[in-house]
């Protein structure tokens, strides 16, 4: 029999986080969708938000979608593990529910509201133990990111 | 929907505050206690009279916080009911207790909160929640996340939401129950801290302490008790609505405000009023771009046109609807428990035409709006 690994990293919510390996490094979001009136919601429920149906369906979230809106936090909350600025961003994602979460491997010139993003996975210590958490972030989809780029790099060609 | 028909017509017969700001030698039930005084001295009525009472209040204290408020004034046995709604529980106090009234279960009412915040930012969950790690439980975030959508779908100026700023500061200098009293330029108010671009640090409420109480009567009991007809406000609508479904999910700091909608239409329904009959609004400003979209949101002011309205000084005392007349969160500070029963205050002040050198000139209807998380909402309606 198997000790379970207690350093094994964990998800920060298993209602709305699925890890798929052990290393954490890979995951999909989870979604509720109502087999009644068909509205998907962000994180597992057993009741419908909308017509309030206990006859609902888990699935996996395609990780999707855009940047809703965003700000750069630069006085975090109480408690707030990482570095500081951090970007917060509202996202919609592609199935509709909007998530707030991390936007990271983004520099803040390249925000742009309504570029596409995807979900990105950070381990996050947590506080007084060696226990790791993984949580759910954005990052610029590739294909964006390198237009945002691109066309930065074109601005800065103009100006003398 | 039953909260929109009362059984019969309920007064404001007295307000009171403490002043906002920061008393540290001074705990909770003391702040409370000399704005119950108060309110009960201005409606005449003895506390031995007062057959209920209300209070609304957020963070911990110790249990039953509200009896250790009333409690020196002398144990008279009533039932004393702790509310906590989030930035709503003082008008949520408010609002039980003019259904207690209003359904006949009472002919008089207390209702009365008061916080002592901490400083720092404001977050709503608890501190082993996942949201410490996910970094999206932080109030002025929240705030700033609204603003800078509405910047980039109506092309607001960072200039119209620092007006908001600089408005409350100038009202407040003429309120000496306000937090801050120092008037700051729009230069001053785009150049302090960032918090959460693009809302710098004197576009966010102060986190504050104070109190604020408020003593109801049932109209049919005015003459019984001896009230001042000529000064008892009538209160034409109260509403309390939480979250409905919005089709993007409820997260918390993200605060919709088409729930103001939703609320304000109540109130206007209960009342037989309109937006256009509202002579003056207090409404939830704990951050510049809050102001704006809550006067959308009740349709006192066109669709994406709050910044607008601000910049023209259509919200300014003075203005065609003087928003914000004490100076509002952003100038009077946020005790939470107080807020809703301070927006009373000031309504009800300005109706009887009390409010001194802020006051509006023949104000008849006033309305007053809170909001706060689980998406709570109140309006109430006051008419002369």
């Amino acid at each position: 029999m198997t000790q379970p690994n207690r350093n094994k990293p964990q998800s920060v919510d298993s209602r709305r986080l699925k890890l798929t390996n052990d290393a954490g490094t890979q995951g999909v979001l989870l979604g509720s969708c109502c087999r009644q009136c068909g509205i998907c919601v962000f994180g597992s429920a057993s009741f419908c938000q909308s017509c309030t149906g206990g006859d609902l369906a888990t699935v996996e979230l395609s990780g999707q979608g855009i940047l809703y809106s965003y700000t750069i936090v630069r006085v975090p909350p109480a408690g707030w593990p990482g570095p500081v600025p951090y970007i917060l961003g509202q996202v919609e994602l592609s199935e509709g529910p909007h998530v707030l979460a991390e936007i990271v491997d983004c520099p803040e010139t390249g925000l742009e509201i309504g570029m596409a993003v995807v979900l990105a996975l950070a381990p996050v210590k947590t506080e007084g133990s060696e226990a790791v958490k993984v949580v759910y972030k954005f990052r610029p989809q590739l294909t964006t990111a390198g237009a945002s780029k691109a066309r930065l790099e074109a601005q800065r060609k103009e100006k003398p | 929907m039953s909260q929109l028909r009362p059984g019969r017509e309920v007064m404001v017969i007295g307000v009171g505050l403490h002043p906002f700001g920061r008393f540290r030698d001074k705990d909770l039930a003391s702040l409370a206690r000399d704005a119950v005084v108060a309110a009960l001295k201005d409606s005449g009525v003895p506390w031995k009279d007062i057959p209920v009472a209300y209070f609304g209040h957020v963070y911990y204290h110790g249990m039953s916080v509200g009896e250790t408020a009333l409690g020196p004034l002398g144990l008279t046995g009533i039932p004393i009911i702790n509310v906590e709604n989030a930035c709503c529980s003082g008008s949520s106090a408010f609002w039980q207790a003019y259904w207690g009234i209003a359904s006949g279960m009472f002919d008089l009412a207390l209702a009365f909160g008061a916080e002592k915040v901490p400083s720092g930012p404001v977050t709503v969950t608890a501190a082993d929640s996942p949201e410490r790690y996910i970094g999206g439980d932080h109030m002025m975030a929240g705030y700033a996340l609204r603003a800078r959508r509405y910047m980039a779908e109506t092309g607001a100026p960072p200039e119209a939401l620092a007006q908001v700023a600089v408005k409350a500061r100038q009202i407040a200098a003429m309120n000496p129950f306000a937090h801050r009293k120092d008037t700051y330029t729009l230069e001053q108010v785009l150049a302090s801290r960032l918090v959460a671009d693009p809302l710098t640090l004197f576009q966010c409420c102060p986190t504050s302490e104070g109190a604020a109480a408020a003593v109801l009567c049932a109209k049919e009991s005015l003459g019984q008790f001896g009230v001042d007809a000529g000064r008892a406000i009538r209160v034409a609508a109260a509403t309390l609505t939480s979250g409905s479904y919005n089709g993007k999910g409820s997260d918390h700091s993200a605060f919709s405000p088409y729930r103001t909608a939703q609320a304000g239409q109540q109130a206007y329904e209960m009342s037989g009023l309109g937006p256009e009959d509202v002579d003056l609004v207090q409404v939830h400003d704990a951050a510049t771009i809050a102001e704006m979209q809550h006067l959308e949101a009740l349709n006192l002011v066109p669709p994406g046109e709050g910044w607008r309205a601000t910049l023209d000084g259509r919200t300014a005392l003075g203005g065609a609807i003087p928003t914000n007349t004490d100076g509002g969160l952003l100038a009077m500070g946020h005790p939470f428990g107080a807020t809703g029963i301070r927006m009373v205050h000031e309504t009800v002040t300005q109706l009887r035409g009390e409010a001194g050198p802020r006051q509006v000139p023949g104000a008849q209807v006033g309305l007053a709006q809170c909001s706060g998380a689980g998406d709570v909402t109140t309006v109430q309606i006051f008419t002369k």
